[in-house]
């Protein structure tokens, strides 16, 4: 997986990340440049910078420090030497590339009318590293279940950044695609159509229309495509029985959840958010929980290479206690 | 007899090196032609399609003639293979081919301006430069098909009376 994106970096780069130590590698979540400041990575949780020697250490005089010509090649590479294409992207922030690795610049804003219409002179990376973990929803499905109607309930993921967000949200795709069900009485439930908006390309890292992450066998993807419209195309045109989109927020994304919960279409979606308290206080979601959208709201916390879960029934139901993920549940 | 057969061999060359330096002359205006129209491609695969560098290359290079076609499907070949900077592909390939061309100095800096500015703006930007590069081909192309006409005359005629002098002072 780390060799497709190591491919698409500059030699130098790539070589430095090569030789870093396997224990470091294999916790690898991100690799930030920074225009003639040291080079960072975050591991396992934790940061360190990269020595010129392809070691690691904390402390930021022994970094690294790439230069404006590999900012320069960086950007022409993941960019696929064709910037004037990206310009949703940069409007946007971040590039996502073959792979599903999602890459967040920063640089000099310009602006159109007072509104952000791309970046400039950009001198900062962060290479996210997506990673396809199978089986880390195992232990939240039967909580989330839907047992009269042999399904998922709709329901809300909340975290912060980097919790496994995505990691989780693709994993339910995936059981639900393929009739995975963890749950012994569930043995007999069938596999789900599942319709996936993917418009950062996160979910699913489309290239060229089909999926490199194993999303299941029922799934379609409507890559890039705006949440709002994408739910209502989805739901127009590939009958779906459960839809799945990545981090609402804009008002139009409640519109549409609000449809497919007509159309009786359950929804799986997330949010940035610290908690459910936290998300209540994002206008269009708390409307969306007040007017019982989703059935429940699952809130993510990384500890350590496991994800735990706390699931809440917004409204009159109890809150059940927090669980653990397993091993197995690693993100 | 001999002496003949070979007044006749050196009327021939003669008359063919003065035909083929005209012919340069030609060749060059008709690449600086084919150039421009390659870039309009590029333009509006660029502006309007947003294709990604390395196709819009290779679509430029399909409308083209040999060798300026060569020297677009060279670069996207090597953007493709080793992701070098659009710079040093565009550079490269220019180096490779350009032997093979009739075109001179002024195109080859143009093209390579363009090079160093391709693929690393926005739209508009690389809209202008496009149109930067045509207007400065445009302009050599002008000066090529006058030079054409005066010397690619010149030279037919030339290269058969020096032929003929040549036979002259021989006899």
């Amino acid at each position: 997986m780390l060799d497709g994106l190591l491919a698409l970096l500059p030699a130098e780069l790539a070589a430095l990340i090569r030789a870093l130590p396997a224990s470091v590698l294999n916790g690898l979540e991100e690799i930030r440049v920074r225009q003639d400041r040291p080079l960072e990575i975050g591991h396992a949780g934790g940061f360190a910078y990269v020595t010129p020697a392809g070691t690691v250490t904390t402390d930021p005089a022994g970094g690294w420090r790439p230069d404006a010509g590999l900012c320069a090649r960086l950007l022409e590479r993941i960019t696929n030497h064709s910037l004037y294409a990206m310009e949703e992207e940069l409007r946007r922030g971040y590039v996502t590339v073959a792979g599903g690795h999602r890459i967040g610049l920063a640089g000099r804003t310009v602006l159109e009318g007072g509104a952000v219409r791309g970046l400039r002179d950009i001198g900062a990376f962060n290479i996210r590293i997506a990673r396809e973990t199978r089986g880390a929803s195992a232990r939240l499905l039967p909580h989330i279940a839907d047992r009269v109607r042999r399904s998922v309930l709709s329901t809300l993921i909340v975290a912060p950044p980097q919790q496994g967000k995505t990691t989780m949200l693709r994993d339910i795709i995936r059981s639900v695609s393929y009739g995975d069900w963890p749950m012994p009485e569930a043995r007999s439930w069938p596999a789900r159509k599942v319709g996936v908006v993917d418009e950062r390309s996160e979910i699913a890292a489309c290239v060229r229309g089909v999926p490199a992450f194993d999303v299941g066998p029922r799934t379609d993807v409507l890559d890039a495509c705006p949440k709002a419209e994408g739910m209502m195309m989805l739901l127009r045109s590939m009958s779906p029985e459960l839809l799945a989109v990545d981090e609402i927020g804009r008002p139009e994304d409640a519109e549409a959840i609000r449809e497919a919960a007509h159309a009786g279409v359950p929804v799986i979606a997330t949010a940035h958010a610290n908690d459910l308290e936290d998300a209540r206080g994002r206008t269009t979601i708390r409307r969306l929980i007040d007017e019982g959208a989703f059935a429940a709201v699952v809130e993510l916390r990384r500890r350590g290479a496991d994800i735990a879960f706390r699931v809440v029934r917004p409204g009159p139901a109890a809150r059940e206690p927090t669980r653990k993920a397993g091993g197995a549940g690693a993100c | 007899m001999l002496k003949l057969a070979g007044a006749m061999l050196v009327l021939v060359s003669g008359t063919l090196i003065g035909f083929r330096q005209a012919a340069r002359y030609a060749d060059r205006t008709a690449q600086i032609r084919d150039l421009l129209h390659a870039l309009q491609r590029l333009e509006t695969e660029i502006g309007f399609g947003h294709t990604p560098l390395p196709e819009a290359l290779g679509r430029a290079a399909t409308g083209a003639a040999e060798p300026v076609a060569a020297i677009f499907i060279r670069t996207a070949e090597r953007l493709r293979a080793d992701g070098a900077s659009v710079r040093d592909a565009l550079r490269a390939a220019v180096a490779e081919v350009w032997p093979r061309t009739a075109m001179r100095e002024p195109e080859r800096a143009a093209l390579t301006r363009l090079g160093d500015a391709l693929g690393i703006s926005d739209r508009e930007d690389q809209i202008r430069h496009l149109r930067l590069a045509a207007a400065l081909l445009a302009a050599e192309e002008a000066g090529a098909r006058d030079e054409q006409i005066r010397y690619g005359k010149m030279w037919r005629s030339l290269g058969f009376m020096a032929a003929l002098l040549v036979v002259i002072l021989m006899l």
